[in-house]
C-alpha cells in the first residue's frame, strides 16, 4: 500500500474532506483515495474538489513577486502556512466480514483524522464492473461539483488504470456503456463527456 | 454603547488644539536638529559635563558623536534568524481555583536555503507556587497583569535563546530578535521588591547566556516613545535642571527621539549607538548593559518609520556584529512591509484567538470535574459571557 498522503478534518457518509501532509503530494481530480478501518472495513472516495489556502482562517495569500524557491528561502513561512484540502464523493466501502467492495454509500462515516491513501491501479480496477458509482454520481451529484468533469476525469483513471490507451480501452468502452443508459435522455451530453474523456 | 454624537464636539476642540501646537512642536524639533549637529565637531566635551553634572532625566550615554550616522550594509546569506513573542490568559480573579497561561511563539528562519523553518508555539499553564515559590499569593492578589506580564517577557527571552541554540549552525551568523524593549524598568514597578529582585538576577542571567553562547540579541521598538536623546540635547542646549520649570518657548520638551530621526537619517541608515541611562542597568553587567540606536525604515507607500532598536552592549561593540543587527533587521523591515517579518510571525504564533481561550477553560473546567476538584466561575464572569435581552 502507498504512503498516507492526507488526513481527514470532515467527515459524513456522503464525503470526507482531508488535509494534504506537507511532503505528502495531492491526489488529481477524479482519482480514487481510500480510508481503511482498524476493523478491516473500508471507504472509497472519489476526489472532487481540492483547494489551497492559507492555514489561519483570518490570513489570505497575497501576492509577493516572488518565485517559491524564493519565498522558501527568504519568507519560509509563507509555503508553510498554506495547505490543501479535498473532498472526496464517498461512493464505495468495503464490508470487513466479507472483504467485499460494495459500490454505495457506506454504513458509516469514516472516522475524524484517519489516514487517507490513494488507491493504486488493483483497487481502481477493483471498483470496476457494473459501474454502479456512476448511477451515484450521475444522479446524486455534490452540487458545488461540476459532475461532468468529474465524470471526465473518472473515466481516464479507469483507462489509465486498465492498463492505459491501448489496452485500457475495453474497460473505458464498458463504463461508457454505463454513463450512455444512465445519461440516455441527454445525448449531447453524453457525447461531450466521451469526447473529453478519449 | 458609545454615543459617538456626543462626542463630536470634544473631537473638533481636541483638533484645534492640536494644530496650535503643531506650531511650537515644528519650532522645537528645528532646535533640536540644529543641536544635534553642532555635537558633530565637540560631542566629546558634553561627555564630560554629563559625567560630572549627574543629571536626573535619563540622557543618553554615548561613545561617538551623536550626530553619526551610518549606512546599512548587505545582510549576509544564509543567515539563521530567530524571534520569540508571548500572549498570556490572565488569572480571572473571578475564577476559583486561580491559574493563568502563558503563551510563547518560537519562530527560527534559515534565510538563503530550504531548509524547513521552526514555527510553533510553546504553552505554559501555571498554576503552583513552585515556580516563584511564596510570592504566588502575591501574586494573585496584587498587581497581577503586571507580574504575569513580566514572568511572560521572561518566559520569551528564555525561550528566545533555546530555539537560538537549537537552530544555530556553525559558521553560520544568527540574531536573535524580540519585540519591545531590553530595558526591564517595568520590573521596578511591581511592588513587592523580594519578586522584583529574583526576576532582574534572572534577567541578567539570560542576558550573560545570550553573550557567553555569542548570540546577538536585539530588540525592536516601533514608534518608539523613548526621549534620552532628546535629554541629552537639553544640555546641549544648556536647559537648566530638572525640577526648574522649563520655558515652553525654548525647550525641547515635549519631543521625542524618532521626530528629529526622521528628519536627520537617511533611508536605511541608523543613528549612532547610545546608551541607556535607565537605572536598572546597574543590576546588568557591563557587558549586557542595554543600548540603543535608531533606523530609518522606509515605508512601501512612500516616506519612512523610525524604529528603535536594542542592543547589549557587548554586541554594540563589536562593529561586525552591529553591522549583522542592522543588516537583519533592515532586511525584516523591507519584507515586513516596514515592520520586522520574522516578529509579525512570531506574534501570530502566541496569539491565543478567542474561540481558543473558551476551549481552553472549557477543557480546564472539565479537568477539574473528573478530578472532583470544584470550578467556579462568578456570576458576573458568567453574565459578561452571555449577555442576553
Amino acid at each position: 500500500m502507498k504512503e498516507k498522503i492526507a488526513e481527514v478534518v470532515e467527515s459524513s457518509t456522503r464525503a470526507i474532506v482531508a488535509e494534504v501532509y506537507p511532503e505528502a503530494e495531492a491526489p488529481a481530480f477524479g482519482s480514487w483515495v481510500h480510508v481503511p478501518s482498524a476493523d478491516g472495513s473500508a471507504l472509497y472516495g472519489l476526489v472532487s474538489h481540492i483547494e489551497i489556502g492559507s492555514v489561519e482562517p483570518s490570513r489570505r495569500a497575497v501576492a509577493y513577486g516572488k518565485t517559491p524557491d524564493e519565498l522558501r528561502k527568504e519568507m519560509p513561512h509563507v509555503l508553510e502556512l498554506l495547505r490543501t484540502t479535498f473532498r472526496a464523493q464517498i461512493l464505495a466501502y468495503k464490508d470487513p466480514k466479507s472483504g467485499k467492495i460494495r459500490q454505495t454509500l457506506p454504513p458509516h462515516p469514516a472516522g475524524i483524522h484517519s489516514f487517507v491513501y490513494p488507491c493504486d491501479d488493483d483497487l481502481v480496477r477493483s471498483l470496476g464492473e457494473p459501474y454502479d458509482f456512476l448511477r451515484t454520481l450521475a444522479r446524486n451529484p455534490d452540487p458545488a461539483v461540476p459532475v461532468d468533469d468529474l465524470l471526465v476525469a473518472v473515466l481516464r483513471q479507469i483507462q489509465a488504470a486498465n492498463g492505459g490507451a491501448e489496452l485500457g480501452n475495453e474497460a473505458l468502452v464498458a463504463a461508457g456503456r454505463v454513463l450512455a443508459r444512465l445519461l440516455n435522455e441527454d445525448h449531447e451530453r453524453l457525447q461531450s463527456i466521451l469526447r473529453r474523456a478519449a | 454603547m458609545l454615543d459617538l454624537s456626543r462626542l463630536r464636539e470634544q473631537f473638533t476642540d481636541f483638533s484645534s488644539y492640536q494644530s496650535r501646537h503643531q506650531v511650537l512642536s515644528a519650532a522645537k524639533l528645528k532646535r533640536a536638529i540644529e543641536a544635534l549637529q553642532s555635537c558633530e565637531k565637540s560631542w566629546q566635551d558634553y561627555q564630560g559635563t554629563l559625567t560630572l553634572g549627574k543629571p536626573r532625566r535619563l540622557v543618553a550615554g554615548f561613545r561617538e558623536s551623536p550626530a553619526h550616522r551610518a549606512p546599512c550594509g548587505v545582510r549576509p546569506t544564509p543567515v539563521t534568524v530567530a524571534a520569540t513573542d508571548g500572549s498570556q490568559i490572565y488569572p480571572d480573579r473571578n475564577i476559583e481555583p486561580t491559574f493563568y497561561l502563558l503563551n510563547i511563539s518560537r519562530i527560527a528562519f534559515q534565510y538563503g536555503t530550504f531548509e524547513r523553518p521552526i514555527m510553533e508555539s510553546v504553552p505554559q499553564l501555571r498554576y503552583s507556587t513552585k515556580d516563584l515559590e511564596d510570592h504566588f499569593d502575591e501574586i494573585v492578589e496584587s498587581a497581577t497583569r503586571d507580574v504575569v506580564s513580566a514572568i511572560r517577557d521572561e518566559f520569551e527571552l528564555s525561550e528566545l535563546l533555546s530555539v537560538a541554540r537549537a537552530v544555530r549552525i556553525d559558521g553560520r551568523p544568527i540574531v536573535a530578535m524580540v519585540d519591545g524593549t531590553l530595558i526591564r524598568w517595568m520590573v521596578r514597578g511591581l511592588r513587592n521588591p523580594a519578586l522584583e529582585q529574583r526576576l532582574i538576577a534572572r534577567y541578567a542571567r539570560l542576558l550573560e547566556q545570550f553573550r557567553e553562547e555569542a548570540i546577538p540579541l536585539c530588540s525592536y521598538v516601533s514608534f518608539p516613545g523613548g526621549t534620552e536623546v532628546v535629554n541629552l540635547l537639553r544640555v546641549v542646549l544648556g536647559e537648566g535642571d530638572p525640577d526648574t520649570e522649563s520655558d515652553p518657548e525654548t525647550s525641547l520638551e515635549g519631543l521625542v527621539d524618532r521626530k528629529i530621526f526622521e528628519k536627520v537619517l537617511g533611508p536605511r541608515e541608523r543613528s549612532a549607538v547610545f546608551e541607556s541611562a535607565s537605572h536598572i542597568q546597574r543590576e546588568y553587567e557591563s557587558a549586557d548593559r542595554i543600548c540603543f540606536f535608531y533606523v530609518n525604515v522606509p515605508l512601501p507607500a512612500g516616506g519612512c518609520e523610525v524604529g528603535r532598536v536594542e542592543i547589549p552592549n557587548w554586541v554594540a561593540q563589536d562593529p561586525q556584529t552591529l553591522d549583522l543587527v542592522h543588516s537583519v533587521v533592515m532586511s525584516e523591515c523591507e519584507k515586513g512591509n516596514g515592520y520586522p517579518m520574522i516578529l509579525s510571525e512570531a506574534h501570530e504564533k502566541a496569539v491565543v484567538r478567542n474561540q481558543e481561550k473558551d476551549l481552553f477553560y472549557h477543557l480546564v473546567e472539565k479537568e477539574m470535574h473528573t478530578a472532583g476538584v470544584p470550578f467556579s466561575a462568578s456570576r458576573k464572569s458568567l453574565s459578561k459571557r452571555r449577555p442576553s435581552v
